[in-house]
């Protein structure tokens, strides 16, 4: 960014220094005019507000919150509560701050301002993800992520707290073809994205109890699709020697109703995935698994 | 297992066998139904040979005789019926957001919803117009002695040809991009090289039955029906001649 072509090593940097400095006092002066889509609880009204705050060199979405909630006031300067969010590793392995940036789902760490404002000058806005429910701002229940994780067993049993021996071996192709699939943090971006991937919110009646509203999250859960990031989850461990021993209750859950069926080829999950996992690739491995098990089912019975 | 107790929570019949009736519905609209799109397309661009041509295929066809109802039921109209049911109901599950998100693979999602929709409007309109209800409904009913001059005659109306037109690529893009997902649904093509392979050859299949669908359309439209009319005419007493031989072969002989 800062040119430096002279041939005087020590005169460079003390001009890339003044150059330094200038852009620093240049850059208190502008400001990020910020848009949230802000709810105050569960099942309330979103309405939107904006915000304005001096521009920093490197920003990313999250210290555009942390700056909104030292302020606490809008543009306009009327005084509000800080924008609730979720957010933990700060370097896009949690899978926490998934939100909805300049109208695409994606991490708020890694969502830097400079690029921001390069898609749109004018300001940036965020929305909470559209396919969850909002707890509150830009907090979101994630819980049907972990559902869908939990339905396909997206993990290897293992029986006892003894000592099993060393596990089978896992040759260098095999562990190339899944570490990417070992990558997903259950964000969630897939599913915001996924045009197949439907909203559930289940408002809790007067006269049900906690439990029985759990329940009947559940059975919604399990009526819809699982999403993709389950689909791929499912393959990794059903291509994983040790996994495979559950390869077949894995296959039952992904052909139950909102298995694999579901997906209708749209393929933005893979395109928005911030990791770039190659989720089709794992829900057509699942369809070929599914298509042989079936014609097995058939005939082998 | 896991899957017995996810399905006995109290679920519909569609949502007990949802993945056996995707699946159906995703081999469905290969065999028969595209199948079958692609032989009616054939079919229709043997126009591009003149009447004669295209009167003798629907002749072959219609020798079919009574069986040919009962074909048309089973292989194409029920079938047919069964695809556009449940792609109904995925229709309606889905949530479109191709504005957000304008990716190629995301545009073809919405464009493969459209098109069915587009296709099944055209298709039960085409199957009234030409089929059950003829002149009731504009342009007239196909007749399967006159193939060439009815055909001609009902679609010659401008608007009726860029109706057919439009539901013609409709059908051919729904076909071949549903060829495409079809091949990823069932597990043929898994990698993105792969797929992006298959879309290719796809691309090909869909660009060759195009010109093949709107090739027939031009071709019928331009038909000289008089001349097709003298042709079938001739073609038709052909056939009587033929068939009258035949029956009364053994009486003339012992006429003789």
């Amino acid at each position: 960014m800062i040119g430096v072509s002279t041939k005087n090593a020590a005169s460079g940097d003390a001009i890339s220094n003044k150059n330094q400095s200038a852009k620093d006092r240049k850059s208190t002066e502008r400001v990020v005019h910020v848009r949230v889509l802000r709810q105050d609880g569960p099942g309330q009204a979103s309405y939107w507000e904006r915000h304005e705050i001096p521009y920093e060199l490197n920003m990313n979405v999250i210290s555009i919150l942390q700056r909104i909630a030292q302020k606490s006031c809008t543009q306009d300067g009327r005084p509000v509560p800080p924008v609730a969010w979720d957010c933990n590793c700060l370097e896009e392995v949690c899978g926490s701050c998934t939100m909805v940036v300049n109208g695409r789902t994606r991490m708020a760490c890694t969502s830097l301002v400079d690029a921001l404002l390069v898609e749109d000058a004018q300001e940036i806005e965020l929305r909470p993800m559209s396919k969850f429910p909002v707890v509150r701002d830009l907090v979101v229940d994630r819980r049907r992520v972990f559902h869908a994780l939990k339905r396909v067993q997206a993990w290897i049993p293992i029986d006892g707290s003894f000592d099993q021996g060393p596990g089978p071996r896992i040759s260098p192709d095999e562990q190339q073809d899944a570490y990417p699939l070992s990558t997903c943090m259950s964000c969630g971006c897939c599913l915001e994205a996924c045009p197949q991937y439907t909203k559930i919110e289940i408002v809790k009646r007067p006269e049900e109890t906690v439990e029985e509203l759990g329940i009947r999250r559940e059975a919604a859960f399990h009526r819809e699709f699982m999403g993709a990031h389950a689909i791929s989850q499912a393959m990794l461990f059903n291509n994983h020697p040790t996994g495979r021993m559950n390869a077949e209750e894995r296959l039952s859950s992904l052909t139950s109703q909102g298995g694999i069926q579901m997906c209708g080829n749209a393929q933005n999950c893979v395109a928005v995935c911030p990791k770039s996992i190659p989720l089709t690739r794992s829900i057509a491995r699942a369809g070929r698994a599914a298509t042989v098990w079936a014609i097995k089912k058939l005939f082998d019975r | 297992m896991a899957a017995s107790t996810e399905q006995s929570q109290g679920s519909s019949f569609l949502g007990k066998h949802q993945f056996l009736v995707y699946r159906l519905f995703s081999l469905s609209g290969f065999i028969p139904v595209g199948a079958f799109v692609v032989v009616h397309l054939a079919t229709n661009a043997s126009i591009l040979a003149g009447p004669e041509a295209f009167q003798s295929r629907v002749d072959m066809i219609h020798g079919l005789g009574p069986l040919l109802p009962i074909v048309e039921w089973l292989f194409i109209f029920l079938p047919m019926i069964f695809h556009a049911s449940i792609g109904f109901v995925i229709i309606s599950g889905g949530l479109p957001n191709v504005g957000s998100y304008p990716y190629v693979g995301n545009v073809r999602y919405t464009l493969q919803r459209a098109t069915g929709m587009i296709a099944f409007a055209f298709i039960l309109w085409h199957i009234i117009q030409l089929h059950w209800m003829g002149a009731a409904l504009g342009g007239g009913a196909f007749d399967p002695h006159r193939a060439s001059s009815s055909a001609a005659t009902a679609i010659a109306p401008m608007l009726v040809g860029i109706l057919y037109a439009i539901g013609i690529v409709s059908v051919v893009f729904h076909f071949s991009n549903g060829l495409w997902t079809l091949g990823i649904t069932w597990g043929l093509w898994t990698s993105s090289a792969a797929m992006q392979r298959a879309s290719w050859a796809c691309l090909v299949i869909g660009l060759t039955l195009g010109t093949l669908g709107l090739g027939a359309l031009v071709a019928m439209r331009a038909v000289d029906v008089e001349q097709a009319k003298s042709i079938e005419e001739r073609m038709e007493q052909m056939h009587r001649d033929n068939s009258v031989e035949k029956t009364f072969l053994p009486t003339s002989k012992q006429g003789a």
